[in-house]
Parts: C-alpha cells; sequence; structure tokens
C-alpha cells in the first residue's frame, strides 16, 4: 500500500488557464440555467403572458403568489410522502441488490455469465408500451395493483442500468486489497462490506442519486399502477395541471420547480461523496 | 457508503419536512376515507405499511363489514377539473352511506393508456369516462353494458348529445360535458378597428372580410402586429367542421369509401378555403407548434389575433385575460350551417360487480343533481338547468348552447377504423398544404383519399 | 492469483472445485436478480412476444394470426419510415451525448470555487420532467417570438422554423437534447474518480504534456466509462419517445414519428396491441444486435484496470 495524494484526479488550474476555464464554465452555465429561468419567470406571471410575443423576460409584477396556490390546489403534501416512500425504498433495494448483482459479474468467473449478462441488458430493451399492459396483468394476478408494491418490490430484485454501472466501476478497481483480505481470512461478503464498497462510495452514489432522481420523475409506473388519488406521487400531480385542451402554465411551472428542489439539493450535497470518495484508493498497480 | 446513506437520510429528512408543509392544506378527505373503506385483500397489505408512514388524516370510524359498497369512477380529468367530480361524489355519499365512491382520474391523453390497459386486465373502473370518438369500438368490444330502456330519462337532454353514447340505437354512455366549436372574438381589437362583431348567419366570406379588415401590419415587416383569425392548424377533428359547412362529408355513408368524399368538390373547396386563410391572405398566425404546446397557439390569448376557432375548453381563461374583451359568435356558414359536437360521457362498465350502485350513480352524475354541479364549471348537458340557470340566455354560454341545434354527425361514427385509416391521411393532407403554399389541394386531397381507402380496405378484407 | 479474464471450457471450470465453488458464488450473487427476472420481467416479455403472434385490441381476448403482423411490419411504410427517424436520431444522439457529457465532465473536474455550483448547473436541465423540459424548448424554438430565432433577427438572419419544418423537426430534436448532457456528465465524473493520482505523476515524470496525459492515460482507463455510456444510450435512445410525443406528436408529415411512438399510437389509439408487440419485437432484436456488436468490440478497446495484463 502506498498512501498517495487523496484526490488525485481533481485538476487545479493556475492562471490564465483558470481564467479560461472560468470564462468556459460561465458560458456553458448560461446555457443549461436558460430553461430554470424561463420556469421561475413563467411561474410569476399570469397564464396570458406566459407566451407573449415578445417575450417578456420578467414579470413587471411578479405573482409570488402562484407557488403558494399552486402547492394548495392539490394536496401535493401527500404527493411528496408517498413519493418520498417509493423512492426510499427503491434506493435501499438498488443499493443492495445491484451491488451483490454486479459484483459477481464483475469479479466471478462462471459457465453462461456471458449470456446471463446479455440477457441482462435485453430487459431494457422492450419499449415500455408493449410491456405495461402484461406488467399490469401479472401485478393485478398478484393483488398489488393500487399499491405501491409494483414500484418497490422489482428494485430490490436488482436493475439491469445499476447493475452495468457499479460492474464496470467494480471492474475498475485492481483486485490486490481483495485478494490481500481473502488471505487473512474474509468472506466473500465481508470484502464485499470492507474493501469493495468503500472505494466504490462514487458509483454507489450515483446509483442513489440517479434512483432518486428516477422514481421522483417516474410517470408511467405510478401512472398505471396507482389508482386512487390518495396514493398519487408528485409526477401524476404535475399532469393534473394540463388537460387535453387546455394547461395551466404558471402552475405547471412553479409545482415542477418545487417539486425539483429535493433532487437539486441532493445533487449538489451528493457530490461531496463522489468526487471526494476516491479518498479511499490509493493502491498501487 | 456512509456518505451515501447520510445523503439519503439528509433527503429524506428534507422531504418530509416538505411534505408536512403541505399536508395540512390537503383538501381530499373523500379520497381518505375510501382508502381505509377499502376491505379488499389487494389493500389491506399496502394500508398496514403506508399506515406506519402516513399519518395525515384522522381516520373514520371504519363501517360494519359488507355494509358499503365502493365503486370506481375513472375519469380523463384532472386538476381544477376534479372539482365538480368531488362535489357530486360528496353530495351522492351524503345521499346514500353505502356507497363509496373511489375517484380514479388520470390527466388529458395518458388516460387512455391506463383504461386499455385496465380493460386488459379486467380491472377497469365500475364507471369509465369515454370520449365521443372512443365510444363506438369501446362498445362494440363490449367494454360498456347497454341501459335498459326505463333505466336513464332520455328526455331531460338538450338535442344532440343522447347520440354519441348510442350504438346501434341502444344507449350505453349519458353525457358528462360537451362543447361544440365557436368563434372567440376580442371586442376590443375589434373596436379600435372599427369593425363589426361576427353574427349569426355570417358566412366564410363575411368571416374573410372580417379577419382582412383586423389584420394589421404597421411596420410592414410581413409580421403583423394583430392577426385577424387564429387557427387550430391540422387539427383533424376541428376541421370536420369546415367540411360540413362546405356541404361535403369525408366518409360514405355505408363507412366504407373515402375516394369519392374526401377527395370530393367541397371537401376540396373546405381545405382550399382554410389553406388560404393562411397562404394567401395570409390573416391567420402561421403554425408554431403541432401540438398546440408551448405558445404555439397564443396570438388570441396575447391579444394579437381578433378571433379564434376553437372548443369552449380554455373560455374560462380567456374571461380572467385583460387583454381580452370577450364575446363568442357561431361559426360561420357556407353551403351548411354547420357545427361539430365534442363529447365526453360516463358509462358502466361490463366487468363491474356492483352494477346496481354504479347504474345507480350514473344518473345522479349525468342526471339533473350532477348537471346542477357542472354549470357552475362547463356546460350543462340537462335542458332545465342550462335554462333555470339563465345559461341558455347568456350572451356567451348561450351560444354554445344554441350551436346544438346545428350539429352534424362526426365521421368517426361511420367506421369504427376512423383513427387509423383517414385521420393520420387528413392530418398529413393539412399538414401538407399549411406548409407548402404551392401545394396542389385537388392532388393531395386524391392522395389522401387513396391512402386512406388503401388501409381501409385492407382492414375490411 | 485468480485470473479474471479466463476464458476456460465448462467442462474444465466444472474439473476445479475452486471454479466450481466460483461459478456457485457468481450464481448466489446473481440469484436476487434471477429472481426478479424470472418473476416480474421474463413473464411479461414473454406475454408480450406471444401477443405479436396474435390480433390483439386489449378488449377481447387475442386471436392468434401466426407471422401476420410481422409480413405486415415490412410492408408499412411507416414502420420504415420510423425506422429511418428513429435510426438517424440514433447515430448522431449518442456521440454528441458521449462527447457533450465528457466534455462537462472535464470542465467541472477542477478544484476550483464553485465548481460545485457549475456541476448542479449541468445537471440541472435534466433534473425536470421530461415534459415540462420539452415545453421550455417548444418556447425557444417558436419561430415568431421564440428566443433563438429572436436571437438570430438581432443579428440580421431570418430564423427557419424548427419543428413546423419537416426537413429540419428532426434535427432540432438532436439540437434540444444538449441540456440532457448532465447525465452522462455524472457517470463521467465517477468514472474520472477511479483513475488514480500515481499514473499521473508517473505520466508527468515521464515528461507527458496535458494533451498527453489526457490521451495516454485518461482517455484510456476512461474507456469502461465509455462502453457503459454507448451502451446505454445506444439502448435508451432507440425507444426515444417523450420528446416528440409532448413536442411535435411525429409530425409535420411525420418527420419525427419515432418508433416507440408509432408503437405507442397503434397500441393505444388504434388498439393494435398484437402489432404493435410485433414492431417492439422487431425493434428489440435490433437493440440486441448492436448491444451484442457493441459487447464484443469490447476486448478491442475497453481496458479495465481491475484485470492484469495478459
Amino acid at each position: 500500500m502506498n498512501q498517495v495524494d487523496s484526490e488525485p484526479m481533481i485538476v487545479q488550474p493556475r492562471g490564465w488557464r483558470k481564467g479560461l476555464r472560468y470564462a468556459l464554465l460561465i458560458f456553458t452555465a448560461l446555457l443549461f440555467i436558460a430553461p430554470a429561468f424561463w420556469m421561475l419567470s413563467s411561474a410569476l406571471k399570469p397564464n396570458y403572458e406566459i407566451f407573449a410575443i415578445p417575450p417578456v423576460w420578467w414579470p413587471s409584477s411578479p405573482r409570488w403568489e402562484n407557488f403558494r396556490d399552486a402547492l394548495t390546489a392539490l394536496p401535493f403534501g401527500r404527493f411528496a410522502l408517498n413519493t418520498l416512500l417509493i423512492a426510499g425504498f427503491s434506493i435501499v433495494g438498488h443499493l443492495i441488490s445491484c451491488t451483490l448483482v454486479a459484483y459477481a459479474f464483475a469479479r466471478f468467473d462462471a459457465p453462461g455469465k456471458g449470456f446471463f449478462f446479455v440477457l441482462l441488458l435485453s430487459t431494457l430493451m422492450l419499449p415500455y408500451p408493449v410491456t405495461m399492459v402484461p406488467l399490469y396483468i401479472i401485478y393485478s394476478r398478484l393483488g398489488w395493483v393500487n399499491s405501491f408494491l409494483p414500484l418497490i418490490v422489482p428494485a430490490f430484485f436488482a436493475n439491469a442500468f445499476y447493475v452495468f454501472l457499479l460492474r464496470q466501476s467494480f471492474k475498475q478497481t485492481p483486485p490486490d486489497l481483495e485478494e490481500a483480505a481473502r488471505i487473512d481470512g474474509a468472506n466473500t461478503l465481508q470484502v464485499l462490506w470492507h474493501i469493495v464498497l468503500p472505494i466504490s462510495t462514487p458509483a454507489l452514489a450515483t446509483v442513489a442519486i440517479f434512483t432518486f432522481q428516477a422514481t421522483w420523475n417516474d410517470f408511467l409506473g405510478p401512472l398505471i399502477f396507482l389508482h386512487d388519488q390518495s396514493k398519487y406521487t408528485l409526477t401524476l400531480g404535475l399532469s393534473f395541471f394540463r388537460s387535453s385542451y387546455d394547461v395551466n402554465w404558471a402552475y405547471l411551472m412553479a409545482s415542477s420547480l418545487v417539486i425539483s428542489l429535493p433532487v437539486i439539493l441532493v445533487f449538489f450535497l451528493a457530490q461531496k461523496a463522489f468526487i471526494q470518495g476516491v479518498g479511499y484508493t490509493g493502491s498501487k498497480i | 457508503m456512509k456518505r451515501v446513506l447520510f445523503f439519503i437520510s439528509i433527503l429524506l429528512i428534507a422531504v418530509v419536512g416538505l411534505a408536512a408543509c403541505g399536508t395540512q392544506e390537503a383538501p381530499l378527505e373523500t379520497v381518505v376515507v375510501t382508502q381505509i373503506v377499502q376491505g379488499t385483500p389487494e389493500t389491506v397489505v399496502v394500508t398496514q405499511i403506508v399506515s406506519e408512514v402516513v399519518v395525515v388524516t384522522p381516520t373514520p370510524e371504519p363501517p360494519a363489514e359488507g355494509a358499503v359498497t365502493v365503486v370506481r369512477v375513472g375519469t380523463g380529468d384532472s386538476g381544477e377539473g376534479l372539482a365538480p367530480h368531488q362535489q357530486i361524489i360528496q353530495a351522492f355519499e351524503d345521499a346514500n352511506p353505502e356507497i363509496i365512491l373511489q375517484l380514479e382520474p388520470v390527466a388529458g391523453r395518458d388516460y387512455y393508456a391506463r383504461l386499455l390497459t385496465q380493460l386488459a386486465a379486467k380491472a377497469a373502473p365500475d364507471i369509465m369516462q369515454v370520449g365521443d370518438d372512443a365510444v363506438p369500438s369501446f362498445v362494440e368490444k363490449g367494454a360498456f353494458l347497454p341501459l335498459e330502456e326505463g333505466s336513464f330519462d332520455p328526455s331531460i337532454y338538450l338535442p344532440g348529445l343522447l347520440e354519441p353514447g348510442q350504438v346501434d340505437g341502444v344507449q350505453y354512455l349519458l353525457p358528462k360535458d360537451y362543447t361544440p366549436l365557436g368563434v372567440y372574438y376580442n371586442k376590443k381589437l375589434f373596436d379600435a378597428a372599427g369593425v363589426a362583431y361576427p353574427q349569426e348567419g355570417w358566412t366564410w366570406e363575411d368571416m374573410l372580410a372580417t379577419a382582412q379588415a383586423l389584420t394589421k401590419d404597421e411596420d410592414g415587416d410581413g409580421n403583423p402586429e394583430v392577426w385577424g383569425i387564429q387557427l387550430p392548424a391540422s387539427w383533424t377533428t376541428g376541421f370536420e367542421y369546415w367540411v360540413a359547412a362546405a356541404g361535403g362529408r369525408l366518409i360514405s355513408e355505408d363507412g366504407k369509401s373515402f375516394v369519392g368524399y374526401m377527395d370530393s368538390p367541397e371537401v376540396i373547396r373546405a381545405v382550399q378555403f382554410y389553406a388560404d386563410l393562411y397562404n394567401k391572405h395570409k390573416v391567420a398566425p402561421p403554425p408554431a407548434d403541432l401540438n398546440q404546446w408551448g405558445g404555439g397557439n397564443a396570438e388570441f390569448g396575447n391579444g394579437q389575433a381578433a378571433m379564434r376557432l376553437f372548443g369552449r375548453w380554455p373560455q374560462s381563461g380567456f374571461k380572467d385575460n385583460p387583454n381580452i374583451d370577450l364575446g363568442v359568435a357561431p361559426p360561420p356558414q357556407d353551403a351548411v350551417r354547420a357545427n361539430v359536437l365534442f363529447w365526453g360521457g360516463f358509462g358502466v362498465a361490463s366487468t363491474t360487480e356492483v352494477a346496481e350502485e354504479t347504474f345507480k350513480f350514473l344518473n345522479f352524475y349525468t342526471g339533473e343533481p350532477g348537471s346542477q354541479v357542472w354549470k357552475d364549471w362547463a356546460l350543462p348537458p340537462v335542458q332545465s338547468v342550462a335554462e333555470s340557470s339563465g345559461l341558455a340566455a347568456d350572451p356567451i354560454e348561450g351560444v354554445w348552447i344554441s350551436e346544438l341545434n346545428h350539429l352534424v354527425p362526426r365521421a368517426y361514427l361511420f367506421t369504427p377504423y376512423w383513427n387509423e385509416t383517414a385521420d393520420p391521411a387528413l392530418r398529413k393532407a393539412l399538414e401538407t398544404v399549411l406548409l407548402d403554399p404551392t401545394a396542389d389541394v385537388t392532388a393531395v386531397m386524391q392522395q389522401a383519399a387513396q391512402e386512406a381507402q388503401a388501409a381501409l380496405d385492407k382492414l375490411l378484407q | 492469483m485468480r485470473d479474471v479474464k479466463s476464458r476456460i471450457h465448462h467442462s474444465s471450470i466444472m474439473r476445479s472445485p475452486r471454479k466450481r465453488r466460483e461459478a456457485i458464488t457468481f450464481y448466489l450473487f446473481i440469484s436476487p436478480w434471477l429472481l426478479g427476472f424470472l418473476f416480474f420481467t421474463l413473464g411479461p416479455m414473454l406475454l408480450s412476444l406471444y401477443s405479436s403472434f396474435t390480433d390483439w385490441d386489449l378488449l377481447t381476448s387475442p386471436v392468434w394470426v401466426g407471422l401476420q403482423n410481422y409480413s405486415d411490419a415490412f410492408a408499412d411504410a411507416l414502420f420504415y419510415q420510423s425506422l429511418k427517424v428513429t435510426a438517424i436520431y440514433t447515430l448522431l444522439y449518442v456521440p454528441l451525448d458521449l462527447l457533450g457529457g465528457l466534455m462537462l465532465a472535464l470542465l467541472v473536474n477542477a478544484r476550483m470555487r464553485g465548481v460545485r455550483f457549475f456541476r448542479t448547473v449541468f445537471y440541472l436541465p435534466t433534473v425536470f420532467s421530461g415534459v415540462v423540459f420539452v415545453v421550455v424548448w417548444l418556447w425557444m424554438l417558436n419561430p415568431r417570438g421564440g428566443l433563438i430565432n429572436l436571437a438570430l433577427s438581432q443579428i440580421g438572419i431570418e430564423g427557419p422554423r424548427w419543428l413546423m419544418d419537416p426537413d429540419l423537426a428532426l434535427y432540432s430534436l438532436v439540437m434540444m437534447s444538449f441540456w440532457g448532457w448532465g447525465r452522462s456528465m455524472v457517470i463521467f465524473l465517477a468514472g474520472l474518480q477511479t483513475i488514480p493520482g500515481e499514473l499521473y505523476e508517473a505520466a508527468a515524470i515521464d515528461g507527458a504534456n496535458g494533451w498527453q496525459q489526457f490521451y495516454k492515460v485518461t482517455l484510456p482507463l476512461l474507456t469502461p466509462t465509455i462502453f457503459f455510456n454507448l451502451v446505454l444510450s445506444v439502448i435508451f435512445t432507440f425507444q426515444t419517445f417523450t420528446s416528440a410525443f409532448v413536442a411535435t406528436d411525429g409530425g409535420p408529415l411525420d418527420s419525427t414519428l419515432f418508433l416507440v411512438l408509432y408503437i405507442y399510437r397503434q397500441a393505444f389509439q388504434f388498439l393494435n396491441m398484437g402489432y404493435a408487440s410485433a414492431l417492439a419485437w422487431i425493434l428489440f432484436a435490433i437493440i440486441l444486435v448492436l448491444t451484442l456488436i457493441v459487447v464484443r468490440s469490447q476486448r478491442f478497446w475497453v481496458f479495465y484496470l481491475g484485470e492484469k495484463a495478459q
């Protein structure tokens, strides 16, 4: 073991390079922040002003009450709790199940491994419009429809996307430490827990963030499986602001912004985990 | 790993906080009640899980086992549009304590994906809302129970509202809400230009002249500041009005031919006139957005178009809009004084196990008590309510209601395959003539008729 | 030492007790997924495969029609159109997404004040739900009064009609996609963290400059991440749905009729679930073949640090 600089990959530009990088960052950031800005400005307008030509950049009298009205127009508190419940269980489920499966695909050899890996990926390849009816039929036979179970339970049985993500990360870490631990008498689960997981924090954090965001924004799953309003999620609530022929733009934008805040916050905070998590590594090749 | 868990817990705390702020104002008591009452095995499991985490409303006394029947209500209405549903449900539950209604709303066009999924699994709501053009196929495939004669009163409805719920003369669905087409106009822009408001009896030529008089391009950049009339681009169902007014039809009476109809002189005249409003006379803002999302159709709301042809859906927003001093006129006539109806109705699912209770609610909902609630939100289907509430005599609402006397049957009534044969062909034809001012309308419609015919012939084989 | 990369024949694996134990561990560890696959995934897949051989309107029972749906598909002009649209979009989207995500990741992989803020900003557009995101774009692309054409008119250019132009609509959708780069940025960022710093020190001692370091160290060690992004990007891009469903509904003149949009239309608007399933399985076969090609190509260009050089 040879402990080196704990955050080696992050560059530290100085001088004109630093200035250039800031210029690039700011320019790109303007492009990426534009949608959020427009959403905010729209959320503060009356509906008839949102699509004015030429555009109104900022309303002359911002209607901050649109936020209050949008969030109280529907039981968003209940929706948030429901969504949180699904997201929480899904994150836990994915972290446990996908780690196990991904570790097997990364480290062990077995006959049929290649086949099963492609089979795993193939579960992502059928478009949802044709699987949702059979899925619904199966869950309704199980009696799970109109409950959170169809949205939670599968997370405990691994998901191809996250398995693949973690597999790549595991394969990228040298097995020396694991070998050493094994020689010291650790079993596979202990190796996984004490050696592999700490090194893999960036990938695990990515899985957690993506799962959180995916369940937070999932629309078609809740749409099909949750029947009555008391079980609806935030995205279903959002969709209530647009009917076939009329859209309440200001409310839609206001509630979208508020609903996105937790995801943004989590992403901002979780960066620590997936940028600095590398501090644990430092093994020699 | 610890850090991951740390962030998950931060997140959980953050959102619980957010949720806690919101729940106090949650108004959906009915929903909370139904969740607890419903005693089917599958929901028991869930409520146990949920009840540990979600403690939102005080649990009401659970009624004795078997004392209540749950009726599931499927609707494509959403948001503010749910308020009348909830009011009607509340009123019905107050009068019938042994029945509980579970409202299952889905917004907009996702509604059918869910409804069809549920139907395929034989798990559909007991009472289902379906829009006009879906009625024939749903009924023919056995999704709805027929309404027996004497089980409802057909005499209470405004004219033309029962027919969309019938197949082969048997009533399956009853009307929930509806709208014909109308021409919204902005009196401010008319007054500023000194143009007379549109009147009953006006013709296509009058409309063109009015629109031309209102179109203003002060700076001469070819991009008018005010347009004469905002039109619904390639919206095929709305286009049926133009065809009917020109005295044409899109499909033969026996439902087997598009050739000789979609390419008839009347239809070609309608398409030509419509396209000319955009391309030749330039009185209509060119479409910016096919799906009518994202502000591509905002000119009337911006006070930048003097008229708009559409259904009643966005009317309440126009009334609140300070850019607009609203008036509504009938659509202009050409060879025929015509209009088309957009209609949503309720019917009882053939899979229901609580038919008696569901029929009872259907009658309540689509009858006088329901209309009394609906009248504050949309056009009421029941004649006595339309009259007693004064809506029938209202200068705006009265126009919509009296348009029911000018309805012509929509094309979907003549073939169950309308949506997959003529509809895409017509849409493509309209897109072609709107996007390409040099397109030969006759040739385009002939091609559309042949495409539609070929698709239909294949299905009829 | 365990030989991770060994490709030993079935029989020889079974001959060694060590190999057999390893195989048992493998199956034990993947059993959560395997069970889930059998219970929740295999059933729906087989059901949809079955329905692809039937005439099924969702309301009545499916009727067996054999290969009819498949032969219909190969005579369906709209199927070819949707396949073309989907293929062009994928061909443009996937490389742009990989490049864009990588560039953003390199840009924010720096120790500078405020860099966490910038990372969040780049990720921001992917956070908003699909519909809202598309609507913002629609507004920007509005030919009259949209932000982009407004900007173009400032410099004297008359902007195109974007999504209303059949020749341009699909490319407008590709253009819209840059706001989704944040997702691959995150994966690349996580991938960058797995590259040990000593390698750079070694490269610097050898006199490599910044570009050489990137080319000799970063890029090779990032190949597992690139591989991952490539495979999933291909799988998901072939199933593009929301942007067309919300923005264009396949138009104008079917120029944005994506395959999954057409499948959705056949299933839920035309009530041809049997035909829709057949189209879906053709799509499945296409994606599977492409994925297999990429997976097979792995050994030529993907380099895992965790594997011993042979």
